[in-house]
């Protein structure tokens, strides 16, 4: 492992720039709430997320970003082409494609792990989609290992570790008051080189280890206990707290269901785009005649959780839960999926 | 009313008093549904609770993490003719009473458990009050069949707004046009659409709402600044003047948005227009903007 102290990762960053399309987590300004600060100059306070890196920006090293950096594979709006039509003919044309490299710098092993499951929709199932895999195969990930945890974190309940992902290219460890780099990768080896002047040796550093986690909840069997519970009256007790919000699933870093639809800037010319779609939304599931196959929250709710824990399972054989805890933080009534879970193994099944 | 006014020592003796009367409720059978609230997973939430049972009611608490504003729920109920008893905050009571007013809900279906309120801790620094207190206007709930009166009860605001519309107001005002344009691009930008603002808002009670209309689409679900600043702006719109200022659209907000400022100015900008009331403080007093007087200014038509 080589290390660089914490106060000179800028070095790093500012090395790799000029080479990389670098993204690193960037903290939602928080300065709002403070009677003097002339917010419009700091941005609103939202989210922490991943942002393309400037000198300056105030990076986020403490956990996990408020955004998973799902939208940088698959962005909330996405062009697909744009069709022009001119007297009898239609131009259909293209969204260009880039070949420049990416870096995602500094990412969670709850993220890594939901990119792992993004894989498996759009890259595993027999189709290729080709604006996910345009940016998905020229990305290296930089992973970060946790020294701390948020109080919603539940990573290791989902069989996790916080401090390592052997998927990444390259693993970041938390030394305290130091980064060590280690490459697992050829790329990430290769980067590591290029940037090696800037590190000293670190061959007995300890990476920090985070405190146990708040939220534990038992996955054990939950995938087949799921599979008797379709009809289970725990869904209607469940719904009636929902208020069908996307909050949760636009959060998720594995929620991967989109809309395509269109805008047409002119009458002769539309632009074709993908957006994020939520199955919380009553017009999720509404059909060309006005039929809604899930007609009430009950269906909805049912349909989020066996999704995540039942039918990826079956059909990208993991379960689609990271412990990332963005939807226990975030969920406006709290009926997020460690409740649930705890729910579902609570939950009373006649054989 | 007096009789079903209880005193409770301080704010740790109110979970008792909430889980005996919808025990009671439940137990007489005049009441199917009471909706409360219950912990949740960590110490720092609280969640909605539904409790259908007597039994049950042990489940019922009351914190300083009981932001929810459960009147929305009572749409749910719309139309069945069962009665359910609610527990509200001050805050919480003005949307019940908007709710009446509207004809969404029967004063007579539902029963209403007020809780003269403490006051809320903001959940990410339980040190802080929440934000939707300092747009507290009352504290006491304005209507009620039970009220649990606690001593701790929170010091309202005395001018709608409060110290929110005093802070954050001005300053978004005092700024010239290009910040206050960047000020508003930003926050339209950083909107992920999820609508949690809307649907936990009670007074969008619409069965269905524009935003989620296929024909013809006002709004696609696309997500752009220009987009998102059409929805915010029409939804500040379409319930100006029945805004109660609960502050549940920007507590609920993942973004962090501040979200309630447009509903904030726009609840002020009527009051100052036609010297009126803020909305939903009685239920005999009709809001501003449902009823209109032969003198009313309109220098803004």
């Amino acid at each position: 492992m080589r290390k660089i102290a914490k106060t000179r990762i800028d070095d790093v960053l500012r090395a790799l720039a000029p080479r990389y399309d670098l993204y690193v987590p960037v903290e939602g300004a928080t300065t709002m709430r403070t009677p003097t600060a002339t917010l419009w100059q700091e941005g609103l306070e939202n989210a922490s997320r991943f942002r393309l890196y400037e000198e300056g920006l105030p990076l986020y090293w403490r956990t996990n970003t408020g955004l998973s950096p799902k939208d940088l594979f698959f962005p909330q709006t996405e062009k697909m082409y744009t069709a022009i039509s001119q007297g009898k003919t239609v131009e259909i044309k293209e969204e260009s494609t880039n070949a420049w490299p990416i870096i995602l710098f500094g990412v969670r092993s709850c993220d890594i792990a939901s990119i792992d499951c993004m894989d498996r929709v759009f890259l595993q199932k027999g189709y290729e989609d080709t604006y996910y895999k345009n940016r998905r195969q020229r990305t290296l990930i930089f992973a970060l290992g946790c020294s701390t945890h948020e109080d919603t974190c539940f990573c290791t309940s989902m069989g996790i570790d916080p401090k390592a992902s052997p998927t990444a290219d390259v693993q970041i460890s938390d030394l305290g008051d130091a980064f060590g780099f280690t490459a697992q990768s050829p790329s990430g080896q290769q980067i590591l080189a290029s940037i090696d002047s800037l590190m000293s040796d670190a061959y007995t550093a300890q990476p920090v280890s985070p405190d146990p986690m708040l939220i534990n909840v038992n996955l054990e069997g939950v995938t087949e206990k799921l599979e008797t519970m379709f009809d289970h009256p725990l869904w209607d007790e469940l719904s009636p707290r929902c208020i069908g919000c996307g909050t949760c699933t636009f959060l998720c870093p594995t929620c991967y269901c989109f809309d395509i639809n269109h805008k047409s800037p002119t009458h002769a010319h539309i632009v074709k785009q993908r957006s994020w779609d939520s199955c919380m939304f009553v017009d999720y599931t509404c059909m060309a005649g006005g039929h809604n196959p899930r007609p009430s929250k009950t269906e909805r709710v049912r349909n989020r959780f066996l999704d995540k824990l039942l039918y990826n399972r079956q059909r990208h054989g993991r379960v689609f839960c990271v412990g990332c805890g963005r939807c226990v933080s975030k969920c406006p009534v709290s009926l997020e999926i460690a409740t649930v879970i705890q729910k579902i193994q609570a939950a009373e099944v006649t054989p | 009313m007096n009789e079903n006014i209880i005193q409770v020592p301080d704010k740790s003796g109110i979970s008792k008093i909430m889980r005996e009367i919808a025990g009671d409720l439940l137990r007489q059978q005049t009441i199917s549904l009471v909706i409360g609230w219950e912990k949740g997973i960590l110490p720092n939430k609280s969640a909605p609770a539904f409790i259908t049972q007597s039994q049950d009611a042990e489940k019922l608490i009351f914190d300083e993490y009981c932001y929810h504003n459960l009147t929305k729920y009572l749409l749910q109920r719309k139309g069945s003719g069962l009665k359910t008893a609610i527990f509200v905050k001050g805050c919480d009571s003005r949307s019940l009473v908007g709710l009446i007013q509207d004809n969404q809900i029967a004063r007579e279906d539902i029963c209403i458990i007020g809780i003269s309120c403490p006051g809320l801790m903001e959940e990410r620094n339980i040190v802080i009050p929440a934000k939707k207190c300092e747009i507290c206007y009352t504290s006491v709930p304005v209507e009620y069949d039970f009220l649990i009166d606690c001593p701790e009860t929170k010091t309202a605001n005395d001018e709608p707004g409060g110290s929110y519309a005093h802070r954050e107001l001005p300053r978004v005002e005092n700024m010239t046009l290009d910040q206050r344009n960047i000020y508003w691009q930003k926050m339209f930008e950083n909107c992920i659409r999820c609508y949690a603002c809307r649907n936990t808002c009670p007074v969008c009670s619409c069965k269905e709402c524009c935003f989620d209309q296929a024909n013809p689409t006002w709004l696609g679900k696309g997500n752009s600044t220009s987009d998102n600043g059409f929805y915010h702006l029409v939804r500040a719109m379409h319930v100006a003047g029945r805004c109660v200022g609960c502050g549940e659209c920007e507590r609920v907000c993942p973004m962090n948005l501040p979200v309630m400022l447009l509903n904030n100015k726009l609840s002020l900008s009527i009051e100052e227009l036609f010297d009126e009331p803020p909305a939903s403080l009685s239920l005999d007093v009709t809001a501003t903007l449902n009823h209109f007087k032969p003198d009313d200014p309109e220098e803004f038509m």
